[in-house]
């Protein structure tokens, strides 16, 4: 998230796609609906589905589920043809934008009509509303994330963002909202398969890095490890572990997955369901942390399953970074109770049987505060360093200093500083950064500029132009020694760069010149590491158009990803349309979280929502002779089945078929209640949305495409 | 002397439910009995809107003029309680009300039912306040701490106000102008085709 949510209070125009904000994320609605209200800002919502935030819309935009790229480079074109881009903010910002014209001119309104099935005229229009209200806030969720070209989507909607000039500016940004609490906190500590903490990615520099702030020995860490060469390999993902247990689709790794730790994971919200229901059933260990017992504890017809009872969130403190990069302090409210222990205390317990708690604990005495001093201190790249302990509690405690609209203390011990310290946060007397790349404030003040991350010059494979991918001249924040373009800081201590100098004196530095850490860099559209350089719309791998597979195809087989082979072009089926109708497409539901361990074991929740179902058009179920309150029975191309309760809607439009992911417990009408420990069942069961959802899988990050499936559905 | 009300802004209520979890958790009304809920009309389609509603506690409030026993009574500050003790559970009130606000424990097999229960603006009851009687028979007292109601302060989006009348039509008179003002105004984006 570039903003914060309190900044779209600015925002001259809303646009979200892929988010149900409304549900997922209700505490944003007031900045959102202030926006609205006091700017008359439109909102525009692009969805497949009709939401309860398409009902606080001012424009609601009905999407084919999976074609989201094909609409945003039909903004983009809209935009260029009209000749509504930033010009300025291009030439002296943007790299590799004459390539993305090129891609973008394929993008027509009517080409985007044919693949998104929304009118020509519609793209057009939502293209001029952007223009006419400026900044525009742009919003998405996991409706844009999953999907095979999941990384192409995403890329879309930065470019816009670069293209109408509304990137480090308040009202404007990128704002992606994140799904769970810590999750922006888990995103940065990397809780990923592919990085060390903080982006450092997994190279021979980033665990020496590592081991530095641990200061743990380097050799050491290397003979954790089978061979030195699998620690910087990319490990298996949440999306497809199971496939390293299971052993059926080519795995390359020294040893199948034989045990596994599930720490505050709802195991259904995993596509493929049947497939990790099989996986579990054949660990050899599977230990779950967790203040309820999980689906995975029912589940599991083996005796090696260990329940640890974890507390909740109440009954510990610690440090935890919210959507908008603020670090708040979380204090504890009660002690743990019956048998529960806080996850330091599970931690601790474990590491110490494991036999390295004296590497693991070396720099961290007192628990939780030495955490975030140890995490911090390492977490260079994305300022992490500023926001002690004891600045964030102070933070906490003077809440009522901070403005609403600009989020700065106005007088108090808190002064000028901005709330939670978003990062980066370069220094102990930073004020933090409100706004990514904006330009407008000096760094020390809470400014920045693009990051120099991808070298000083490139020559692109499609034109053939080589461009500098540093700033223009001119472009810099106030009080900078270079007046534009700069690369990043390095051998300020011989040795180093701003990222791996533990004395932290390379930011000080940077920041007396009045100059960013990282460099002043261009952000770019062609991303030349990448498969799609310039983000382009695949057809979904099971589509119900395969009439533009040719136009549109997926990407070639992909061995080794991730660990996994992965299916893309030999999934591709043309002919599965013809048995498989509907698109599946999954969401939230405000009352529900997650795979909903606790919610449904939530009575008042519980009773709000009772039932697992499946939204269908009022159209489609006269058709298939279902009626309301029947029971139907969806099925996968996978052969995968559940069966639900039906829920006759004009939510969804008559070829889509929407499932809440919250429910488990059961399967087919069969029980598992029985299965979870004694008393411990939840309130409400019900069959997983995810038993149903297709295979597929990102191309880059592998996340699962859970929203454009297909399936085909009959009456119980 | 104020007289205390709730307002519920459709332009600004998402149907999170959050008012009606904020009661039950608050107050630990039992399932089944729904002090407050939130009504949605056109679900799914343009010009969805949502609504909160709960007791009003009406200025004249019909369900006192029906009470046989009387029940329901309404203090100096306009909020209208019941005396749990005193109640038959006839049901006499819920026919009278428009919003379907008095709730009644689940009956059994001769219809015959508990005492009402119903909103209380987080008033409590007759019974002595912060005793535990009130508490448990009809929850927080809030009003006596000199807080809102659970369910207005809970409200995430500020949709749902409550409060002296006379401040919470000020808050909502704000809202309005706000809206629909200046460029708000309506014909203004056709006449200058900003939208």
């Amino acid at each position: 998230m570039t903003n914060s949510l309190n900044d779209m209070r600015h925002a001259k125009s809303l646009i979200f796609i892929g988010s149900n904000a409304t549900e997922a994320h209700p505490v944003s609605m007031q900045h959102i609906l202030h926006a609205k209200e006091t700017n008359n800002a439109p909102v525009i919502v692009v969805d497949p589905r009709f939401t309860k935030l398409a009902a606080k819309a001012s424009d609601y935009v009905r999407i084919r589920p999976g074609t989201d790229a094909a609409f945003m480079m039909g903004l983009i074109n809209a935009v260029i043809t009209n000749g509504w881009q930033d010009k300025e903010f291009i030439r002296t910002r943007v790299a590799g934008y004459q390539e993305l014209v090129d891609v973008a001119a394929d993008y027509t309104p009517e080409a985007v009509e044919e693949i998104t099935g929304i009118p020509a005229a519609e793209v057009t229009r939502i293209a001029e509303l952007l223009a006419n209200n400026r900044p525009t806030s742009l919003t998405w969720c996991m409706g844009g994330t999953q999907h095979h070209i999941g990384s192409s989507i995403t890329r879309t909607f930065c470019i816009l963002q670069l293209v109408l000039g509304n990137m480090g500016k308040s009202g404007g940004g990128t704002n992606i909202f994140r799904g769970h609490d810590n999750v922006q906190g888990a995103t940065d500590m990397c809780i990923l398969s592919h990085s060390l903490p903080a982006y450092y990615g997994l190279s021979d520099g980033a665990w020496k890095h590592w081991c530095r702030v641990w200061d743990v020995d380097y050799d050491w860490m290397v003979g954790r490890f089978p061979a030195k060469e699998w620690m910087n390999k990319k490990g298996f993902t949440l999306a497809r572990w199971y496939e390293g247990v299971l052993g059926e689709v080519e795995i390359e790794s020294p040893s199948p997955i034989k045990a596994m730790i599930q720490w505050g994971c709802g195991s259904n919200s995993n596509s493929q369901y049947n497939r990790v229901v099989k996986a579990l059933n054949k660990l050899e260990l599977l230990v779950i942390v967790d203040p309820f017992p999980t689906v995975a504890s029912a589940v599991t017809k083996t005796d090696n399953v260990y329940i640890l009872p974890c507390s909740s969130q109440y009954e510990t403190s610690g440090s935890v970074t919210s959507t908008s990069r603020q670090i708040q302090w979380r204090y504890k409210v009660v002690d743990p109770i019956y048998d529960s222990k806080d996850d330091y205390q599970i931690m601790e317990l474990l590491v110490k049987k494991l036999g390295f708690a004296d590497e693991f604990y070396k720099k961290i005495k007192q628990v939780p505060e030495d955490i975030t001093l140890e995490l911090g201190s390492g977490s260079l790249t994305i300022g992490y360093n500023g926001q002690t302990p004891d600045r964030i509690k102070k933070h906490m405690e003077n809440w009522h200093t901070f403005d609403i609209d600009t989020l700065q203390a106005q007088g108090g011990p808190c002064d000028g500083e901005y709330y939670g310290m978003p990062w980066p946060c370069w220094t102990t007397d930073h004020p933090g950064t409100p706004i990514l790349y904006d330009v407008s404030k000096s760094v020390a003040d809470g400014g920045l500029p693009f990051r120099n991350r991808f070298g000083l010059e490139k020559k692109y494979d499609s034109s053939g132009r080589t461009e500098n991918q540093l700033a223009a001249e001119g472009v810099y924040n106030p009080g900078s020694e270079v007046k534009g373009g700069y690369p990043e800081f390095k051998d300020v201590v011989p040795g180093t760069n701003w990222k791996t100098d533990l004395s932290q004196e390379t930011l000080k530095v940077a920041i007396a010149k009045g100059m960013a850490p990282f460099g002043n860099a261009r952000a770019r559209c062609v991303v030349w590491n990448f498969p799609d350089q310039v983000p382009i719309h695949r057809e979904p791998l099971h589509t119900p158009r395969p009439d533009l597979i040719s136009k549109y195809p997926t990407y070639e087989d992909k061995p080794n990803h991730y660990r996994v082979h992965t299916r893309y072009k030999s999934e591709q089926d043309p002919n599965l349309v013809k048995d498989y109708p509907y698109v599946i497409t999954t969401g939230r539901m405000v009352e529900h979280m997650g795979g909903g361990a606790e919610t449904r074991s939530n009575k008042y929740l519980a009773e709000l929502q009772p039932e697992m179902y499946a939204e269908i058009n009022p159209r489609l179920a006269n058709d298939l002779g279902i009626r309301k309150t029947d029971m139907v029975i969806i099925e996968s191309p996978e052969g995968a089945k559940i069966k639900v309760k039906v829920k006759i809607t004009k939510r969804v439009d008559e070829k889509t078929i929407f499932l809440p992911y919250h429910f488990a417990g059961t399967l087919m009408g069969e029980s598992y209640e029985k299965d979870y420990p004694k008393g411990h069942a939840p309130y409400v069961v019900g069959d997983p949305g995810n038993t149903v959802t297709n295979y597929g899988y990102d191309i880059i990050t592998q996340i699962q495409a859970t929203k454009d499936g297909l399936c085909k559905v009959t009456r119980a | 002397m104020a007289r205390m009300k709730f307002l519920c802004d459709v332009e600004r209520c998402i149907d999170c439910s959050g008012c009606v979890v904020a009661c039950k958790e608050g107050h630990h009304v039992p399932v089944g009995v729904n002090r407050r809920r939130v009504i949605t009309l056109k679900q799914g389609e343009p010009g969805e809107k949502s609504i909160s509603v709960s007791c009003m506690h009406c200025s004249d409030a019909p369900c006192i003029a029906v009470c046989p026993v009387d029940a329901i009574y309404q203090r100096e500050d306009g909020i209208v309680l019941v005396n749990k003790k005193t109640c038959i559970g006839c049901g006499y009130c819920f026919m009278a009300c428009p919003f379907g606000a008095p709730q009644f424990p689940k009956g059994n097999v001769f219809g015959a039912r508990g005492a009402m229960d119903k909103c209380t603006f987080c008033a409590g009851g007759p019974e002595e306040d912060f005793s535990d009687e009130e508490k448990k028979l009809y929850g927080q007292n809030r009003i006596a701490e000199g807080k809102v109601p659970l369910c207005a302060g809970m409200c995430a989006t500020k949709a749902l106000l409550a409060g002296d009348a006379d401040v919470v039509a000020d808050v909502y008179r704000k809202r309005v102008f706000q809206r629909g003002s200046g460029v708000n105004a309506w014909g203004w984006s056709k006449a200058y085709k900003k939208k």
